[in-house]
């Protein structure tokens, strides 16, 4: 009996879509097979259009939530794809044969990426690996099969290894009754095209090489049409998308993705030219101009000597050519002078770069589009879907009169929804600010849709299938950028306000290590202050926040250590409002210890390198806690205001003594006397600073609390109230009333500098 | 064989395994070379040969030593760079034992190595009575492993002053030498090359120039990869130093290693050993050596002036001396980590954490 021919492939191989290429030229078949689902059929010839430009990918997603997708990815180096051009420039007839995708996502694994069997074998790999003492498979197989020039040879190695692959792990797979049932559906499809008329000598399968064996197998069960319609079905939609290097890089797993997509961009180049270390010196020479690009001296010396480390680092494991470990080794040796962490970055470009794929017009309706329409009308917003400002209030709490659950929360999940799209710069609703204080429950939304937002949409599908995915996965990039711990707690903020919670956990982390490198208050602070917002707010919308409180804890710790530290610091206004605002924050915070946060703080009181204001408002705070005596306090103020103290001292003290407590001020007559004793011992230069800086002190004291100082004088001065009372109802007035040397004194004053 | 010399060369002290590889060698043996590259390896890593077990000389990652082997044979010159007890000068002696058989061609890089040392000098009284003549030429290591065609070794380099780094480069670019005096130039012979060791602390001493770091593949030897093998290391190491020490103390247990351990590893990594928390990473030298002599310290420690049992309270003393040293900062660095870390360890590290935080 005639078979069709059974070409194994390694997915995203371009050795395997060189041969593939030579294969096909020399057996001119009639029909070209290839391993992909059979519902893409009408899809094929969107991938030969003149416009369409790999990475492409094939994308299903089911229609109902939660949304699960199968992707097929292919580079200008897939086999499948090559194939595809031929059949095309060679007007040969081009299908798939695997199970439709709809039966992929109707079955109950649920995959999320292609998966094609081997996954599952890990272990063998594993084996293999530390056997040869491989870093990992992809360079196993690069060295053993990408580098040879001769079909034969290929076909042999590539079919040898998947049925050694597939005798070692037959039958255990979890997923073997899978391969089992793909294997007949594709029989199913070979026996179609033959019963068509089609010579099987005329077919040519492409397929990965762990089937070829189940596929030749002639005594392989072939799926009958009963079979077939009981296959399980899942209602789906298809588009296929433009795809970049860089996704195909970050996907994991056999067939989805590789590390290394631009140099295996390379190798298929080396492989077009026929010389195979054309890959070694474009990889070497490009990684060269890149690093010189970031400012590094490297010389073409260097390139040839990485080059040739790199072929002696082969021979050593008895390859011909360098494989990418090899190059990446060399690379780090000659050109990076022995430090990876340097080179790291432009290895990355190199083996990366940014190449987008591109689709015609029209072609593709991405899943993320869906999905927001999806959720469009699942949260009751079709109708704010206008080119009209209307506004949307929200109340985030549990909605208790709901009937559904998803009632219930219907707002909180708006809220959510319309907070990712604005991740994604797609500002659908903008938010008004501060409808309360420090925001809780309640939001006021302005909606509208505006056509370009659509555009911003489809960019957005690169970046996840779903809005929130790619929400998400703008967030972590974000977040890796972010090098400030306050910019950072800022990207958890609103991570928290877009529901995502597996983002936040990974933040959070990051979070950690970057407020260890803080050392500045000020970022301390900010950090502090929106960790304890989420803390406190982030029950409304139902996240749990409890990690985030030993990374507060954190914090507070290292602003207790680092605050005595800055006390002396010339910055003193915000070295006050850091401490202001931290003092509030331990309030908030029960997890914070407030006996540490107290004895820090006392610890500023009596220093004696710290600065006389911040001191001063130490002690404020300490008065304002409640936790100074009355002796204690007598005490300091007697020593702070001491005759002799100098102006900066002494009226610096006091300026950030009275920031707080005006009440508990006013009553204390001590307060003013001492101050009087002091002023009325300064001689006049120091008189004129004292006054601006007492001036300012004043400021914050609203009209009567300024009135009742000045009566607090009139007994310490044993004036009569009738003459005072004309002297404050003078001053009260507006200042138009002050006579001409008055107004020169004012004036001096404002242009009075200061050594702050 | 000397048994009364204090320490052997390892060409000597591995003799038997050297032998036993070179006998059961197939593969291509470079010239100069006593074996293939992969036997070489197989002497340094460990592995069997004929039955033979090879004893590993270096525990680490593997693809280093290949990478510097595979630089060998490529006639660049090798630069082995690393903190300081990261093992360089013993990989740099193991290399060139497997490869010459010989690993005596050495010259210690000092403030006081003079470019004579790189080069030739002259036996002057030789040179008086009889004028130059190439019986007065004293050669140094480099001179004749160069005319024999082998290894030499030049240990610290970036201790030496620059314009006697400076005389390797024309050896290095040029591979030969001149002796103007006599008018003769020495060619090197097929299989000379030089490994050099450089410490990454004393960066700045005398900075290797540009034109020479160019000469060299440089491969950067790390502080052991896990918890494991560190401890490992550092508790065989100690076992050895105490054999024969006279410190009247026994040998701190494993729990004492791997703390010590841990707390090195973290505070050198600037992040927890599970990796959920970052902290803020020491200054200082933390390496397995320094771990070696802080037990050894703790050892005397607790011989001397304790019950002969390294307790929390000698483990305190020498960890709090090793990590602050001098640098005021450490003091920050080591206080945040008692608070942040070790505190919340639980029941086991309690004891080491208040023994810690009352001496601070």
């Amino acid at each position: 009996m005639k078979h069709p021919y059974i070409f194994g492939i390694r997915h995203l191989s371009p050795a395997g879509a060189w041969h593939l290429l030579k294969f096909l030229e020399e057996k001119k078949p009639k029909l070209v097979l290839i391993e992909g689902p059979t519902d893409f059929n009408d899809q094929i010839k969107y991938l030969t259009y003149k416009s369409t430009e790999p990475p492409v990918a094939l994308l299903a997603y089911t229609k109902e939530a939660p949304v699960r997708t199968i992707l097929y990815p292919l580079a200008e180096y897939s086999p499948e794809y090559q194939a595809i051009v031929w059949c095309k420039t060679n007007k040969v007839e081009c299908l798939f044969c695997d199970l439709p995708s709809d039966v992929f996502l109707a079955m109950p694994a649920g995959r999320k990426t292609v998966a094609q069997g081997e996954e599952e074998t890990i272990t063998v790999y594993e084996r293999l690996d530390r056997y040869l003492g491989e870093d990992g498979h992809d360079t196993f197989w690069e060295r053993t099969l990408e580098h040879t020039l001769n079909t034969g040879e290929y076909h042999e190695a590539a079919n040898l290894f998947g049925e050694n692959l597939r005798s070692c792990s037959e039958g255990s797979e979890a997923d073997w009754e899978e391969i089992l049932l793909r294997e007949s559906y594709m029989r199913r499809e070979i026996a179609k095209a033959v019963t068509r008329g089609i010579d099987p000598e005329n077919i040519v399968v492409v397929t990965g090489a762990y089937h070829v064996k189940g596929l030749s197998d002639p005594a392989g069960h072939v799926m009958t049409e009963e079979e077939r319609w009981q296959l399980p079905r899942e209602e789906i939609q298809y588009t296929m998308m433009p795809y970049s290097y860089y996704k195909l890089s970050i996907q994991s797993g056999y067939g989805a993705g590789n590390r290394a997509p631009a140099y295996y961009g390379m190798l298929w180049e080396a492989l077009k030219r026929e010389d195979i270390s054309y890959a070694a010196q474009c990889y070497m020479t490009k990684l060269a101009e890149y690093y010189r690009m970031e400012g590094n001296m490297t010389s073409a010396a260097d390139v040839i000597e990485a080059v040739r480390l790199a072929g002696t680092l082969a021979r050593m494991r008895g390859g011909r050519y360098p494989a990418l470990r090899d190059l990446r080794d060399a690379a780090i040796t000659c050109i990076g002078r022995g430090d990876a962490a340097s080179i790291r970055n432009v290895m990355m470009v190199t083996e990366i770069e940014n190449k987008l794929g591109g689709m015609p017009k029209g072609v593709s309706r991405t899943s993320i589009q869906d999905d927001f329409y999806r959720q469009l009308k699942e949260l009751q917003l079709e109708k704010y879907y206008q080119g009209k400002v209307k506004k949307l209030q929200l109340d985030l709490r549990e909605n208790i009169s709901a009937e559904k659950e998803e009632n219930a929360f219907l707002d909180l999940h708006r809220s959510n929804f319309l907070h990712q799209l604005n991740v994604l710069d797609i500002p659908f609703g903008r938010k008004e600010l501060l409808v309360q204080e420090d925001g809780t429950w309640s939001e006021q939304w302005n909606l509208e849709w505006m056509p370009e937002m659509e555009i911003k949409l489809v960019e957005s599908a690169l970046r996840g299938d779903t809005v929130r995915m790619a929400a998400a996965f703008l967030l972590r990039k974000q977040a890796e950028k972010a090098t400030e711990a306050g910019k950072l707690a800022g990207i958890l903020e609103r991570a928290f306000e877009c529901g995502i919670s597996e983002a936040v956990e990974e933040i959070t982390k990051r979070l950690q290590a970057l407020a260890v490198e803080a050392v500045s208050m000020k970022e301390l602070t900010e950090t502090a202050h929106r960790l304890s917002a989420i803390i406190r707010y982030g029950t409304v919308r139902r996240l749990d926040a409890e990690p985030l409180k030993p990374l507060l804890r954190q914090i507070f710790y290292r602003f207790c250590l680092l605050l005595p530290e800055n006390s002396n610091s010339k910055k003193t206004a915000s070295v006050i409002s850091d401490m202001e605002l931290l003092d509030r924050i331990v309030e908030a915070n029960d997890c914070l210890e407030d006996g540490l946060w107290l004895q820090t703080v006392k610890g500023l009181v009596t220093g004696t390198d710290v600065n006389a204001k911040i001191a001063g408002f130490a002690l404020a705070l300490l008065l304002e806690h409640g936790i100074i005596g009355k002796e204690e306090l007598s005490l300091e103020i007697g020593r702070r205001l001491s005759p002799g103290v100098s102006v900066d001292s002494g009226a610096g003290w006091f300026e950030g003594f009275s920031m707080k407590n005006h009440a508990v001020l006013i009553a204390k007559m001590e307060v003013w006397s001492s101050l009087d004793d002091y002023i009325i011992r300064l001689d006049e230069d120091e008189f004129k600073r004292a006054l601006v800086v007492l001036r300012r002190a004043f400021s914050g004291y609203s009209a009567d609390e300024k009135m009742d100082i000045a009566e607090n004088l009139r007994i310490l001065w044993g004036l009569d109230s009738r003459q005072v009372s004309e002297l404050t109802d003078a001053a009260n007035c507006s200042t138009q009333e002050l006579s001409p040397e008055d107004q020169q004194f004012l004036e001096d004053l404002l242009r009075f500098e200061f050594e702050e | 064989m000397n048994e009364q010399m204090l320490r052997l060369p390892a060409e000597q002290l591995f003799q038997k395994e050297i032998d036993a590889l070179i006998a059961a060698e197939k593969a291509p043996i470079p010239t100069g070379w006593k074996m293939s590259p992969r036997s070489v390896k197989t002497y340094i890593c460990g592995g069997y040969v004929n039955g033979m077990e090879i004893i590993p000389k270096y525990i680490g990652q593997e693809r280093l030593v290949e990478i510097a082997i595979a630089t060998l044979v490529t006639d660049r010159a090798l630069l082995l760079l690393g903190e300081p007890g990261t093992a360089k000068s013993w990989l740099s002696e193991h290399l060139a034992a497997a490869i010459n058989g010989d690993s005596t061609k050495v010259i210690q890089g000092t403030a006081g190595t003079t470019e004579e040392q790189i080069r030739y000098s002259w036996n002057y009284a030789m040179l008086i009575a009889k004028g130059p003549s190439e019986e007065a030429l004293v050669k140094s290591p480099i001179f004749h492993a160069m005319e024999m065609g082998t290894l030499a070794r030049v240990e610290e380099i970036s201790r030496c002053a620059s314009e006697v780094q400076d005389a390797l480069i024309s050896i290095l670019s040029e591979k030969r030498i001149f002796v103007p005096e006599l008018g003769m130039e020495v060619p090197a012979q097929k299989g000379f090359s030089v490994i050099a060791t450089a410490n990454t602390r004393d960066k700045g001493v005398n900075e290797m120039s540009a034109a020479l770091k160019r000469r060299f593949n440089v491969v950067v030897l790390p502080t052991p990869g896990t918890l494991e093998e560190e401890m490992y290391i550092v508790k065989t190491r100690v076992e050895q130093l105490a054999a024969d020490s006279g410190w009247n103390a026994e040998l701190p247990d494993t729990d004492a290693v791997e703390k010590v351990c841990t707390i090195f590893r973290e505070l050198r990594s600037g992040e927890t050993c599970d990796r959920s928390q970052k902290i803020k990473p020491s200054e200082g030298v933390l390496s397995a050596a320094e771990a070696i002599s802080l037990l050894c310290n703790s050892m005397a420690l607790a011989g001397s002036f304790g019950t002969g049992k390294v307790s929390d309270y000698e483990l305190a003393s020498s960890l709090q001396g090793a990590i602050i040293k001098e640098e005021k900062r450490n003091v920050f660095v080591w206080n945040e980590y008692l608070e942040n870390v070790m505190k919340k360890r639980g029941k086991e590290w309690s004891g080491l954490y208040q023994a810690c935080k009352e001496l601070l």
